[in-house]
């Protein structure tokens, strides 16, 4: 069980890195919470990772699971729903040991990016995830193995040193952590 | 592009400051020397063994199923991507950031061979578009306002766009998306190559490296040979440096490690273009260090003004204009190289340490052997600084013309119109009636002179040219003050210390002055210094030059005046000063030797702070460089001037009317320009304040 100090150090960084976090209390379903939030706001198709589907088995609402391949499938795609291997605490940074393209486009294309997380896997530095970093790029097994750090949604200063989000990622980054410390 | 174009002044300025705010608050808590010591370290250590470590990248990389492919030059490495590009029928390319490939030229190349490349960065999209020269190596359109860019778009579009930057992002983000879904290869740099596993770092905030990396069936890894480091530890050393010394970001929004392609192919093009020469040369391989984070740059003085369109030849900067001499050939460098003030304030972020300005230094001393040199330089420094014979009779001869040259209250007669860039912004100096060494054996023979209390020994001040020449008070008043505090004062010799010709690469003429002074300034004793750059010469430079054991003792004897009186007469001085309570709003200017390279300025502010007892009105980049900068300010008098008008605005916003300095070439510079402006500022140094409270 992750400290409540980690937690909470996790959930400050990814907030100041602008990073939206929402906190899935002890026995709620993850589907039903994401459901809640996701729903509200109207946002209903979605594309899904295949390592985030064991959490989202009974979604409440009128959700579509899109099926996506290819960079045109992404099209009317609202919200990619994808689950964080790993987050680090120092900087609100979501780790991800990618395991295909489509993955990383789950990632990357939709307007909105929501990631699972387990608060048990949050590391304090990433340092501490030099092991499993490097094992994933080494695993002679996979088709080029790859990692994604993810801390915020997409961003860019380039006009005027004015700060803009979403350029060309998600101009959202919503984090759902489950199995946090009790409070 | 305009040099010194205002609106690109301002916001490099506002960039500037919000650079270093951001920074500082990323770095707290952290300790920034170790960070930067450890990867400058594992760097050196991979320069080192950069072949073996490529060989294990290679061999890696290509059990993932990549393809490496190497290249000697600019043009073999344009070459084998294009033959790629053939190979797949490629006609359209999208791209990342990468600098290699402006180091090669490659847009150019592939358009001229049926290609179409199209950045994806934002900045550098809009400067492709608008045909711009890059400003910044991080934010390339730094110089284009938000009309600017909708003015660039509209003429791509061929329809009208609005001037708001959402817009304009969202623009950007269609026009993107459409390309890349289109293209049939990307293009991406790396930030570091990780031998241990064959993958590639790459660090992007916009996530147009997501994009270019994963949806092309193409993926080309442009990259140079020095970003190879042995570990995926390695390269989060440089990550956790990286982006905070770039952008004043904790971590970037998206950092990928690709070990190789999940589908389609990947092909990683090695580019040597001289590296391995460079990394086989003790001086200059330090250079190989640099991650490319422009710190540097967001620091530097002369940068702020000009702007990368004029700092640079591709690479920007100081740390440019090496890269330069190295990767496009030393004549290319030697343009870049002289707009190095040698304030040493890039070092002081670094994120790995380089000694850029030295390293500048040992630059100009090749560009002087190679491609020769200025009649004017050989003349000052071969001719006359490295001869104290001859140092001293032109200065005799121009105390002579005194009263021809002189318009009262110390200033000389404004040049004639021809000359007058070099004085419309400051009014100089003219000499002082007496030198110093003159007035010191007056002094000598009065009563002052004698040390008061129990004698504490013999102290020599080194004056320096500016204070024998044209302040001699500043030595009067330095060895009055240590007379009373009970030493013995001598004064040293008033020859060239050395430095002017070895900051301006002729180290034969620095190495005779400064032998001259080494054999001069005798055995024992402490030598205190009254100007932080002879400090400078006597502590480092000079004895690096000669490399005698006669000048690491004279080395070891130099302080600073007010580094010594800190060390020593702190508590002395508190029960000496008196206090007066009438000390109006001072401030303080920070020499840029003083606190970057001696770390002395800190101790000159607390004396001054208990002399006057009243606290300092601190002045706005209070350490940015007068634009004195000896020979810099006659090659370039309008940065000087304009750094100059920058440090005066920066008095007045304070109110203050006491300006604080350790240096004689700032009090000429700052007093020349307040003294042109009319401002009723004094501009004194600090020795000259000490004794005035006692």
């Amino acid at each position: 069980m992750v400290s409540r100090d980690l937690f909470e150090k996790f959930v400050a960084n990814a907030l100041s890195a602008g990073a939206e976090v929402r906190e899935v209390p002890a026995g709620e379903n993850v589907a039903v919470h994401l459901a809640g939030i996701l729903g509200k706001e109207g946002i209903l198709r979605l594309s899904v990772s295949e390592d985030a589907r064991p959490l989202l088995r009974d979604p409440a609402g009128d959700f579509v699971f899109l099926p996506v391949q290819e960079p045109a499938d992404f099209e009317t795609s609202q919200a990619g729903i994808v689950r964080a291997d790993y987050g680090v605490a120092e900087t609100g940074t979501l780790v991800h040991l990618d395991l295909g393209d489509v993955e990383k486009m789950i990632w990357t294309l939709p307007p909105v990016c929501a990631a699972l997380l387990d608060a048990g896997k949050i590391a304090g530095r990433l340092a501490d995830l030099i092991p499993e970093i490097s094992a994933h790029l080494e695993a002679s097994c996979l088709p080029g193995p790859q990692v994604s750090l993810v801390t915020g949604p997409s961003r860019t200063a380039d006009i005027e040193c004015q700060l803009s989000i979403g350029v060309h990622g998600p101009s959202r980054l919503l984090i759902l952590l489950y199995g946090g410390p009790a409070a | 592009m305009k040099r010194m174009d205002p609106r690109l002044r301002s916001t490099l300025r506002d960039f500037s400051r919000g650079f270093a705010a951001k920074r500082e608050a990323c770095f707290q808590g952290l300790d920034f020397e170790r960070l930067r010591e450890d990867l400058a370290r594992m760097k050196d250590q991979a320069i080192v063994r950069n072949a073996e470590l490529l060989d294990r990248f290679e061999a890696r990389a290509q059990r993932h199923g990549s393809r490496v492919l190497r290249a000697r030059d600019g043009a073999e490495a344009n070459r084998l991507i294009l033959d790629v590009l053939k190979e797949h029928g490629v006609r359209k390319i999208v791209k990342g950031k990468s600098m290699v490939s402006e180091e090669t030229r490659l847009n150019e190349f592939l358009v001229r061979n049926g290609v179409e490349p199209m950045e994806t960065d934002l900045g550098e999209w809009i400067i492709q578009l608008g045909a711009e020269p890059p400003t910044h190596m991080v934010m390339p359109a730094i110089h284009l306002s938000r009309k600017d860019v909708a003015g660039i778009f509209a003429g791509h579009l061929g329809r009208e766009v609005a001037d708001e930057i959402p817009a304009l992002v969202r623009i950007a983000r269609d026009e993107v998306r459409k390309a890349v879904f289109g293209a049939e290869a990307g293009l991406t740099g790396a930030n570091a190559l990780i031998a241990e596993n064959g993958s590639i770092m790459l660090v992007t905030n916009e996530g147009n490296g997501r994009l270019v990396t994963t949806i092309p069936g193409l993926h080309i890894v442009f990259a140079t040979i020095e970003k190879v480091v042995p570990t995926t530890g390695d390269a989060l050393r440089v990550l956790e440096v990286l982006t905070k010394n770039a952008t004043g970001q904790p971590i970037s929004s998206y950092v990928s490690f690709i070990a190789g392609p999940h589908r389609g192919r990947q092909y990683i093009i090695l580019l040597d273009n001289h590296r391995s020469e460079l990394a086989a040369d003790p001086v200059f391989r330090g250079i190989l260090r640099c991650i490319k984070c422009s710190a540097c740059l967001n620091v530097c003085p002369v940068y702020e003004l000009v702007g990368g369109g004029e700092y640079s030849y591709i690479y920007m900067g100081g740390i440019g204009s090496l890269l330069t001499a190295w990767i496009h050939g030393l004549e290319h460098s030697k343009e870049i190289a002289g707009l190095c003030l040698g304030c040493h304030r890039c070092e002081a972020v670094c994120s790995a340490k380089i000694p850029i300005a030295d390293l500048i230094v040992r630059l100009k001393t090749r560009l002087n052997e190679e491609t020769g040199s200025e009649l004017w330089k050989r003349i000052a420094f071969n001719g006359m600084m490295a001869r104290p014979g001859i140092h001293r009779a032109a200065f005799a001869a121009g105390r002579a013309a005194r009263p021809l040259i002189s318009r009262g209250k110390g200033y000389a007669r404004k040049l004639p119109p021809w000359m007058g860039k070099y004085d419309r912004f400051r009014d100089l100096p003219a000499p002082a009636e007496r030198p110093l060494s003159r007035l010191f054996k007056d002094w000598t023979a009065s009563p002052a002179a004698v040390p008061q209390g129990t004698p504490k020994g013999r102290v020599i001040i080194f004056p320096g040219c500016l204070i024998e020449h044209f302040y001699p008070r500043v030595g009067l008043a330095a060895s009055r003050v240590l007379s009373k505090l009970g030493y013995e004062v001598e004064l040293g010799p008033s020859a060239c210390c050395g430095f002017p010709p070895a900051n301006s690469g002729f180290p034969a003429a620095a190495r005779r002055a400064f032998r001259g002074i080494v054999e001069k300034t005798g055995n024992g004793g402490w030598v205190l210094t009254l100007c932080p750059t002879c400090t400078t010469m006597l502590k480092r430079a000079g004895p690096e030059l000669l490399g005698t054991e006669e000048a690491s003792r004279l080395a070891g004897r130099t302080t600073a005046f007010a580094q010594f009186l800190a060390a020593n007469e702190k508590e002395a001085l508190s029960r000496l000063f008196k206090k007066r309570r009438d000390a109006g709003p001072w401030t303080y200017h920070d020499s840029c030797h003083s606190k970057h390279l001696l770390g002395a300025s800190r101790d000159s502010r607390d004396l001054l702070r208990m002399a006057l007892d009243r606290e300092i009105s601190e002045m706005d980049s209070s350490d940015v460089c007068c634009g004195f900068a000896g020979a810099f300010s006659v090659e370039h008098p309008e940065i000087s001037a304009a750094l100059t008008g920058g440090k005066i605005s920066a008095v007045k916003k304070t109110g203050a009317g006491l300006v604080a300095t350790d240096c004689p070439g700032c009090l000429l510079q700052i007093g020349g320009g307040c003294h042109r402006q009319g401002l009723d500022v004094a501009v004194r140094h600090t020795a000259e304040i000490i004794g005035e409270r006692l």
